[in-house]
């Protein structure tokens, strides 16, 4: 298969620009990658989503251009720090792991060929360090940007939440230039004790994009994690969360808003790992599909022996505009302790018809009616986002990006 | 301003409007009575432009114009406006964000310019004012979680804001306590003038003490009946519907 081999060249011609333990990390990784079957829709965990057409691409790594915008505080191009600001304790993982700020023990061989890939491929990526106990707003910028027809970029970012520490972080990914993109990214995500951490993620629209992300979420005691995903659907984009709650009291909440239209594709896999005791997650994901888009939620909900006392929430809604979008909606719940709290429920649907005609005979038309209802239906996500200046800026560009009805 | 000439109407091949023939002037206000089922919230859902209902035959002009040839939204902005009998809940959706589009869009549709926020917050300061309604209902999803009673005060409370030409009253009164229906009547009858008219489905001779109709029809089966003025009403509630039915065939 082509990538196939352009990964290993592209490993092998990239190896020496990496020293320290960042080297052995790599060649682990990449060894483990290759030792393993690439996934198919043959894989339960990728039925509805084919990552073997990414194999038929002729890829390129690539971390080369620049970008500047003053409006954020980092800017990472293709994966390379291009930007940084003093104001946050940040830098390179590879220096990081070396001066001790990033702990060695996040990068293991893991089990998700596409996280083995990334480490593998961890020639830049960024750290940042939060340990503010007042609020701190940090403001990222994922560019993938193509100046080589059919690249392979991999975006990496290790986020530390320091004690009692209270931040938001807001990442946004932006696609410039024209091509085929394939972006394997990462996030790696560690909250100590009583640590709070708001975490935004806005996708950008791309055609021809196959994108694979992956967060991982390490809680511990007391600590609360808010994540709001906002994601586009594209050629293939897939994302996975993976939260485990490893201290007692830890809180996630994750809420989710998925637009998928034309033959594009979205699929978001989240699990959430109840290893303690006391812990709570609340998970609410919503999408809205058009055309003859297929969508995909998968929730997995994990409560493991030790974890009494979990109380779970899980609900995913979709939107269908056209008859002709699928979307494949399916809880999972494994349980091993016996005092738990867990509900889940998941809707497919249309716009509700009483609803639009309730607002026509007020004077608003098809468009605009459908246009009100659908403000509401994402207004419920987005008025979870606690920073005013955020949460108005995402309403106005999901607005923006609405499909635009019939 | 509205004529209805033997209208026909069915839902999922279920005949129920089987010939309804009507005419409202302008500065007109008219009664509509009749017993559950007869068809009366059909009759207004028809005319509002639910396309649940399905025209079989007959006509409808609206100001010299085809009604039934109108989008809802048109009849709308042409004046039409329905209270609902169960007013829809709009979760997430609020209710003065709601009230400001639906009146741009008309303003919109009649070649107005948008209200301004100012403008629009006196506007509807007035007609809060006018049905005693809750500040905190305006800042509420539309309807969500609403009493009854809320509701059909919010339906009015629209129609203050839209002043229509038609205003259809679907069952107003259920649902309303007596101070409630007092002031939703005084409301109503702030609105009427000249140049509107009002068309009032009712199971109830007490609202129209306080809405004084110039007709009142009774709608059996699909067909109105027997027409009167006011008295019709209370010889209604005297004799019972079966009564009246008897007498129109004899
Ligand atoms: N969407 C619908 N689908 C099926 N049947 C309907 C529908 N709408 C109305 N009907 C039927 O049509 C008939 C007339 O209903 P309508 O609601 O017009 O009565 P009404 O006179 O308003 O009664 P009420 O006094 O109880 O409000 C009823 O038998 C009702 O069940
Ligand atoms: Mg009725």
């Amino acid at each position: 298969m082509k990538a196939l081999d352009n990964f290993k060249a592209d490993f092998e011609n990239t190896l020496q620009l990496s020293k320290g333990l960042i080297k052995e990390i790599r060649s682990k990784a990449f060894e483990k990658f290759i030792s393993e079957k690439f996934p198919t829709r043959r894989d339960e965990y990728w039925k509805y989503s084919d990552p073997s057409s990414i194999l038929k691409l002729d890829l390129n790594y690539n971390d080369s251009g620049d970008f500047k915008d003053d409006s954020y505080d980092i800017i990472l191009s293709n994966g390379r720090i291009v930007k940084t600001i003093s104001k946050f304790k940040t830098g390179n993982i590879s220096d990081g792991l070396d001066n001790g700020d990033v702990p060695k023990e996040i990068f293991k061989e893991e089990k998700n060929p596409f996280l083995n890939l990334n480490n593998a491929f961890a020639v830049n990526g960024c750290y940042l360090i939060l340990d503010s106990k007042t609020k701190k707003d940090v403001k990222i910028l994922n560019v993938i940007n193509n100046n080589s027809d059919c690249q392979a970029v991999y975006p990496k970012l290790v986020i530390i939440a320091k004690k009692n520490s209270d931040s938001t972080v807001f990442e946004e990914v932006k696609v410039v230039g024209e091509g085929i993109n394939f972006v394997n990214s990462v996030v790696d995500i560690i909250l100590e004790d009583g640590a709070n951490l708001e975490h935004i993620i806005l996708d950008d629209y791309a055609k021809d994009t196959y994108s694979i992300s992956n967060i991982c979420v390490k809680q511990s005691k007391d600590s609360n994690f808010r994540s709001h995903n906002f994601s586009m659907g594209k050629k293939l984009a897939r994302r996975d969360y993976n939260i485990e709650l490893l201290g007692t009291g830890a809180n996630c909440d994750l809420y989710g808003l998925y637009f998928v239209d034309g033959e594009n594709h979205i699929d978001h896999h989240t699990t959430v790992e109840h290893k303690k005791e006391h812990c709570t997650s609340n998970e609410h994901y919503k999408g809205i599909l058009s055309g003859k888009s297929v969508g995909v939620f998968n929730g997995r909900i994990h409560v493991h022996p030790k974890a009494q006392k979990t109380d779970a929430i899980q609900n995913n809604q979709n939107l269908l505009l056209t008859d002709d979008a699928i979307i494949h909606t399916k809880p999972e719940l494994e349980i091993y302790a016996d005092d738990v709290k867990c509900t889940h429920g998941a809707t497919v649907g249309q716009l509700d018809e009483k609803a639009l005609f309730y607002l026509r005979t007020r004077g608003l038309n098809q468009k605009e009616a459908q246009g009100l209802l659908m403000r509401a239906y994402v207004g419920e996500i987005i008025d979870h986002i606690s920073n005013g200046e955020i949460r108005t800026r995402m309403m106005n560009i999901v607005l923006d990006r609405l499909p635009k009805g019939d | 301003m509205l004529k209805i000439t033997n209208l026909h109407a069915s839902v999922e091949g279920n005949s129920i409007l089987k010939g309804i023939n009507l005419e409202v002037k302008a500065g007109e206000t008219h009664a509509i009575m009749g017993p559950n089922g007869s068809g009366k919230s059909t009759l207004a859902q028809v005319l509002a432009g639910h396309d649940d209902y399905e025209v079989d035959k007959g006509e409808v002009s609206y100001l010299g114009k085809d009604l039934l040839e109108m989008d809802v939204d048109e009849r709308a902005c042409e004046g039409v406006f329905l209270a609902f009998q169960y007013p829809v809940e709009l979760p997430g959706v609020n209710n003065t964000y709601f009230l400001k589009s639906a009146l741009n869009a008309q303003r919109k549709y009649r070649g107005e310019s948008e209200i301004d926020a100012m403008e629009f917050m006196d506007l509807i300061g007035d007609k809060i004012k006018l049905l005693n309604l809750k500040d905190s209902l305006l800042k509420r999803p539309v309807n969500e979680g609403f009493s009854g009673g809320e509701k059909k005060r919010n339906e009015i409370f629209q129609m203050a804001v839209l002043e229509p030409k038609l205003a259809l009253l679907d069952e107003t009164d259920s649902g309303l306590d007596i101070d409630a229906l007092r002031i939703v009547a005084g409301g109503v009858n702030a609105m009427r003038s000249k140049d509107n008219a009002t068309i009032i489905v009712t199971h109830y001779q007490r609202l129209l003490n306080y809405i004084v109709p110039d007709y009142v029809h009774v709608l059996v089966d699909g067909k109105i009946i027997s027409s009167g003025d006011k008295a019709l009403a209370l010889e209604l509630e005297e004799k019972g519907y079966d009564k009246i039915i008897e007498e129109s065939k004899a």
